[in-house]
């Protein structure tokens, strides 16, 4: 069985993030880190962050689920880290 | 190498429109010369769309020949029943359950191109060819569009602006929402770019690599009519009209004509021994009233409204194209505007919302009759004129995911999901909708010329191409070859074959292919485990 470390995944992450936004004409001082928010910081609307979870699926070659990540006692998460997101994955994966 | 087979797709195409269009009697110059060229010269007939007549089931029954029940994909929207929630999300190529022409015609060896159709992102990885996906915003379609290198070719295009070409979320909203005058022509005019992108896209394909078969969709066709009925449908240009009414007139018709000429150039740019076949997902009709109906379920007891507070994210939330509800005292509701549909909750595990399993069926009963009391004021005439059960349309092993009953309106019009009255309201001026009546044209070589047949259904067109690429018909396609649109030496040299069954399964398919003996054992383990009863 593989296992994926909390810092694999990370470096991971970043990397899928930094490919999704390539064109975006995002300019980002430190680049993507585990402190960039996708709201915020990436201008993600919500069908970025459907289309981010759908990358990462494919990247891991399965179906990860990310309801409990998106949505909190009925309202979906206005924003998210890229840490807040590598730790769900840590769980999940 | 030449391109055999040639598919045009435009998104809710009717003859209601194109007979008007290719209208050439009293000598009369019609707006679209060259379709009116392939009905005199092609074959034709009505082809009947997906139960719910709605762009992705309706694009996947006819890129898999199976019904909405076997591929599973019912909705723009997935809703996942989470207990005291429900989860929306969208539904992709990955949730389709079976394989698709594209991926049949691949692994035999054609090549293929398929540009702007919906759910083919993420796209296959063994894809013989080249992918552009529909329905994604421009932002993704780098990622989404396959061979990998196709997407910077593109970027040196001429004119290539992914901006320009790709599915805008936030405009496509625009579609079914009321527009000031100003916002409609816009809305018309930002199509007529768009269409000229993905032209332009099929024409370098079909130049550059000549696949086996290209297929292309317009999706304009259906944005326009959604916004302009009143300035397309003939039976409502009569009368002084207002001099917006003629601009908008004239900007369709430009829509329309330029049309015509992507479908003639293509054509040319593939020679004279293509197939040429094109094909509507749905019809369209007018619509010309608003039924609320979740305020209708609210109003029969079955659904409560979500308090909201008063902040802009709420407001927001309000205005979604999925329900927001307190689903704890929620058991019938409308998920989606464009589902048309009535999801029961049932609460499978104790402590759960929703009704107990056991009163399904009564409840269900109880349900339609109300529905069924849905009633014009003054007529008495039912708003909702059919109400299917699921299990008698959507057969097959998606069926779970489909709604417990869809619904078609007296105008055949989407439902409103809003919490808002009256429950039914005329609308101050006709809209489109879609119709179950899309059209089905055959043009080229081997096509019987002026020929008008009996009513298709959509799951034929599948069949029909991978028969025009000279491949087997796979025995579990419920679409067949529309034979009569054949000339008699076409079929005698080329017999349609119905061969093996596609090989593609979905993780949930294989599930259910499992031997009986399998079957029991993962139940006693489920059982061990302490997951069933």
């Amino acid at each position: 069985m593989v296992v994926f470390t909390k810092e694999a995944i990370k470096k991971t992450l970043v990397e899928i993030v930094e490919d999704l936004i390539q064109d975006w004409g995002i300019d980002l001082d430190d680049g993507v880190t585990e402190h960039t928010l996708l709201v915020n910081d990436l201008d993600f609307a919500s069908v970025d962050i459907i289309q981010l979870c759908v990358a990462i699926e494919q990247h891991y070659d399965r179906k990860i689920g990310f309801q409990d990540l998106l949505m909190k006692d009925g309202s979906y998460a206005s924003d998210l880290s890229i840490a807040q997101m590598v730790n769900f994955l840590v769980d999940k994966i | 190498m030449s391109t055999r087979t040639l598919f045009i797709g435009m998104d809710g195409a009717t003859f209601k429109i194109l007979d008007d269009l290719t209208n050439t009697t009293d000598g009369k110059q019609p707006v679209m010369p060259f379709l009116s060229k392939i009905y005199a010269e092609g074959a034709r007939s009505k082809l009947l769309s997906t139960p719910n007549p709605l762009t992705p089931p309706a694009w996947v029954s006819l890129m898999t020949g199976r019904s909405p029940g076997n591929h599973g994909i019912f909705d723009f929207i997935r809703a996942e029943e989470r207990g005291d929630d429900v989860f929306f999300t969208l539904y992709d190529s990955r949730d389709n359950k079976s394989e698709t022409i594209w991926s049949i015609a691949s692994r035999q060896g054609k090549r293929v191109a398929a540009l702007n159709f919906p759910f083919t992102a993420p796209p296959q990885k063994d894809l013989n060819g080249f992918m552009v996906p529909g329905f994604i915003p421009w932002r993704h379609l780098r990622r989404n569009t396959t061979p990998s290198d196709l997407y910077d070719r593109l970027k040196v295009l001429p004119e290539f602006n992914p901006k320009e070409l790709a599915w805008d979320f936030e405009k496509e909203k625009q579609a079914v929402s009321d527009l000031s005058d100003k916002d409609r022509e816009n809305w018309v005019r930002y199509h007529l770019p768009r269409e000229r992108q993905w032209f332009r896209i099929a024409e370098y394909l079909l130049v550059e690599e000549t696949p086996d078969l290209m297929a292309v969709m317009f999706d304009g066709v259906d944005k326009l009519q959604h916004q302009a009925w009143l300035f397309l449908d003939p039976s409502l240009q009569t009368g002084e009209v207002s001099e917006y009414h003629q601009r908008m007139r004239k900007l369709c018709m430009d829509y329309f004509r330029q049309l015509d000429g992507f479908i003639e150039k293509l054509i040319s740019a593939t020679g004279s021994d293509v197939q040429v076949f094109m094909a509507s997902d749905h019809g369209f009709t007018a619509t010309y009233e608003v039924v609320r109906i979740n305020a209708y379920l609210h109003k029969k007891g079955y659904l409560n409204w979500k308090l909201m507070p008063d902040t802009e994210e709420a407001a927001r939330r309000e205005e979604s194209m999925f329900a927001n509800l307190d689903w704890k005292n929620t058991t019938a509701y409308c998920r989606t505007p464009s589902s048309n549909g009535i999801t029961i909750r049932i609460a499978r595990n104790s402590g759960e919302t929703g009704i107990n399993p056991e009163d399904y069926e009564t409840f269900r009963e109880q349900l339609i009759r109300d529905l069924e009391e849905l009633r014009d004021p003054e007529t008495e005439e039912r708003i909702i004129t059919r109400i299917f059960k699921r299990e008698e349309i959507f057969p097959g092993p998606a069926m779970k995911d489909a709604p417990d009953l869809q619904l078609v309106l007296r105008d055949f019009g989407f439902v409103s999901i809003k919490n808002k009255e009256p429950i039914v309201e005329q609308r101050e001026e006709v809209a489109g909708t879609h119709h179950p009546d899309g059209v089905f044209f055959a043009y080229g070589p081997g096509i019987r010329q002026g020929k008008i047949i009996d009513r298709r259904n959509i799951v034929d067109v599948g069949a029909t191409l991978l028969y025009s690429l000279g491949l087997e018909v796979p025995s579990n396609f419920e679409g067949q070859v529309p034979e009569s649109i054949f000339t008699e030496q076409y079929l005698a040299k080329n017999p349609v074959v119905i061969g093996a069954a596609t090989t593609f399964r979905a993780k949930d398919e294989q599930a259910e292919s499992m031997s009986e003996d399998e079957k029991n054992k993962l139940m006693a383990q489920l059982k061990m485990l302490g997951y069933m009863e």
